[in-house]
């Protein structure tokens, strides 16, 4: 099978530091890739250079075969590509059930033109990860863990090819964290590929297919879960090298 | 919109068209003044109110559609409807050529930019010969204040119907969610960059016939007068006062805000400014999300409304 997502090569500058350095990897259809690494690892701006908020500064991005590199963010979304937000954003004076509509209303191939059809999809979405009951809020009146499933549910809405999830576990209790790799879980099962951002290594080792771990900017492990957290190099960079 | 709104809606406008028939002189010219007003704050309402760019330069638009008409009537010697036809097509132009480079500044960068705008076509218009320079144009004298009144109206149904649209289409749901987190529109799909010009422009076409109908209402237009920033200021005022980005707000802001000022101006006319002010000041300390907001939670939260909307200004 050939790979849904692929990234080569890809360095961003932000004019003196080097957040992403030359970082490879690609991501196979239904497959859930994990990416750790310490805070300033350059984990959410990997994210945002594939969701297209940010462009890189050299390097190439494919979906599904076709480079994506110089495409705004709002052709990568209708492409298929969704993300959720470390720090949530949602539309906050909008309703929950709004918040969610705008993403089938627009999203992947353009949306759905419809707005009670939209309304529809996002109630369904909303039931999907367990905010069934808040549709009728606003969405700022929603506690953390509410809004992460928020974003998680804005992000299904647009009917992704890709699910790009930024610390969606950030915050939450055990309950909670196992509630949302269940989710995650059924996206998959959904023919999603997700790709899970996590500072949370214990929940991201059970669910990812695959784990990368970035350091610095650089990618300096990748293969599966086992074998990755057992790399001397990956146990220095968390632990520092004396402890290890 | 609920069972109980539309007769109440369509009796208003009943008794708003009615009234040149049974009102005197000074109430339709009144009316007049008001009804271009609430088309004004209607046209900020849509790039302002849903969009969440707080655009100082609405009154461009409407100096642009002054002069369509005035160039088109006077140089011409063109019918009133091409006027305002032409005063639209140099407003759209207008919105796409300057809003593409402007719109992607935010907040107050943005409000910035805009305000030099106009300052910037008065200066060009008045070294423009077709438009009269600095003179102005005088335009030929209707005396129809009857017609006139019921197409301010009339422009003031096509606006709200506009942005009742807008309140339940996906281009207005682009745009709340453009003003609600514009990164966060973005990824989801939406083209921010092609809808905030289109509601620029969208914006500019009412501004611009609310000009134009203006223009030839009074005959007379010149670069001050058309292209007045404290006209922009005022749709921003009405719009924000009566409840930006909802269906009717800015109109309830214009009509009593216009009925105040006209009330305070002729009763107490050596301070009328200043009580104008209190008034506005009043209202963004105790009503900040507009008239229609109070309205709708007043109800559910009495006073205490007023209270919260105090203790969140940190006065």
């Amino acid at each position: 099978m050939s790979a849904i997502l692929e990234i080569k090569n890809v360095t961003r500058r932000f004019s003196g530091l080097v957040a992403v350095n030359d970082v490879s990897f690609d991501l196979q259809p239904k497959e859930i890739l994990g990416i750790i690494g310490p805070n300033g690892a350059g984990k959410t701006t990997l994210i945002s250079l594939i969701s297209g908020t940010l462009p890189p500064s050299s390097g190439d991005i494919l979906f599904e075969g076709k480079s994506i590199a110089n495409m705004p963010a709002y052709q990568r979304a209708r492409l298929g590509i969704g993300r959720t937000f470390q720090i949530m954003r949602p539309f906050p004076g909008l309703s929950v059930l709004d918040n969610v509509a705008v993403g089938a209303l627009f999203g992947r191939g353009g949306g759905n033109a419809e707005l009670a059809r939209a309304r529809e999809l996002a109630r369904a979405q909303l039931d999907f990860v367990g905010l069934g009951k808040n549709v009728d809020q606003r969405a700022d009146e929603l506690g953390g863990p509410g809004r992460k499933r928020l974003e998680l549910a804005k992000a299904l809405a647009m009917q992704p090819k890709v699910l790009l999830c930024d610390e969606v576990m950030a915050g939450l209790n055990l309950v909670e964290i196992d509630e949302v790799i269940d989710v995650i879980r059924k996206v998959r099962n959904e023919g999603i590929s997700v790709l899970v951002i996590e500072h949370v290594i214990k929940a991201i080792k059970s669910l990812s297919d695959r784990l990368l771990v970035l350091h610095h900017g650089e990618k300096i492990a990748d293969g599966d879960p086992e074998t990755v957290l057992a790399n001397q190099a990956v146990v220095e960079a968390y632990l520092g090298k004396r402890r290890a | 919109m609920k069972a109980l709104q539309i007769p109440a809606v369509l009796i208003a406008l009943i008794v708003l068209a009615a009234v040149p028939w049974f009102g005197s002189d000074v109430l339709v010219q009144f009316g007049i003044n008001a009804l271009l007003l609430a088309v004004l704050a209607q046209g900020w309402n849509i790039i302002g109110g849903y969009t969440g760019y707080a655009s100082f330069g609405n009154s461009v638009f409407y100096g642009l559609g002054s002069y369509g008409v005035g160039i088109a009537m006077v140089q011409w010697e063109l019918p009133f409807a091409v006027g305002l036809a032409f005063g639209v097509v140099l407003s759209v132009a207008f919105a796409i050529l300057l809003g593409i480079p402007v719109l992607r500044l935010k907040g107050h960068y943005f409000a910035i930019a805009t305000l030099a705008l106009a300052q910037v076509m008065t200066a060009i218009v008045s070294n423009v010969k077709i438009a009269g320079q600095n003179i102005g144009l005088v335009l030929p004298p209707l005396n129809n204040d009857l017609l006139f009144y019921e197409l301010a109206l009339g422009l003031l149904v096509v606006a709200t119907l506009t942005i009742y649209w807008l309140s339940r289409s996906r281009f207005g749901f682009g745009l709340i969610a453009i003003r609600e987190n514009e990164e966060g529109a973005a990824v989801m799909g939406v083209n921010t960059t092609l809808y905030k010009v289109l509601a620029f422009a969208l914006s500019g076409v009412f501004s611009a016939l609310a000009g134009g109908i203006h223009a030839y209402w009074v005959t007379f237009i010149d670069p001050e007068s058309a292209f007045d920033i404290s006209l922009n200021v005022k749709m921003i005022i009405m719009a924000v006062f009566g409840g930006p980005g909802t269906v009717f707000g800015p109109i309830i802001g214009a009509l009593s805000l216009s009925a105040i000022s006209e009330f305070l101006s002729s009763e107490i006319t050596s301070i009328a400014g200043l009580f104008f002010g209190v008034v506005v000041v009043a209202a963004v300390v105790l009503m900040p999300r507009g008239l229609a907001d109070m309205l709708r939670r007043f109800r559910t939260t009495g006073w205490r409304y007023f209270a919260e909307n105090i203790k969140a200004t940190r006065l």
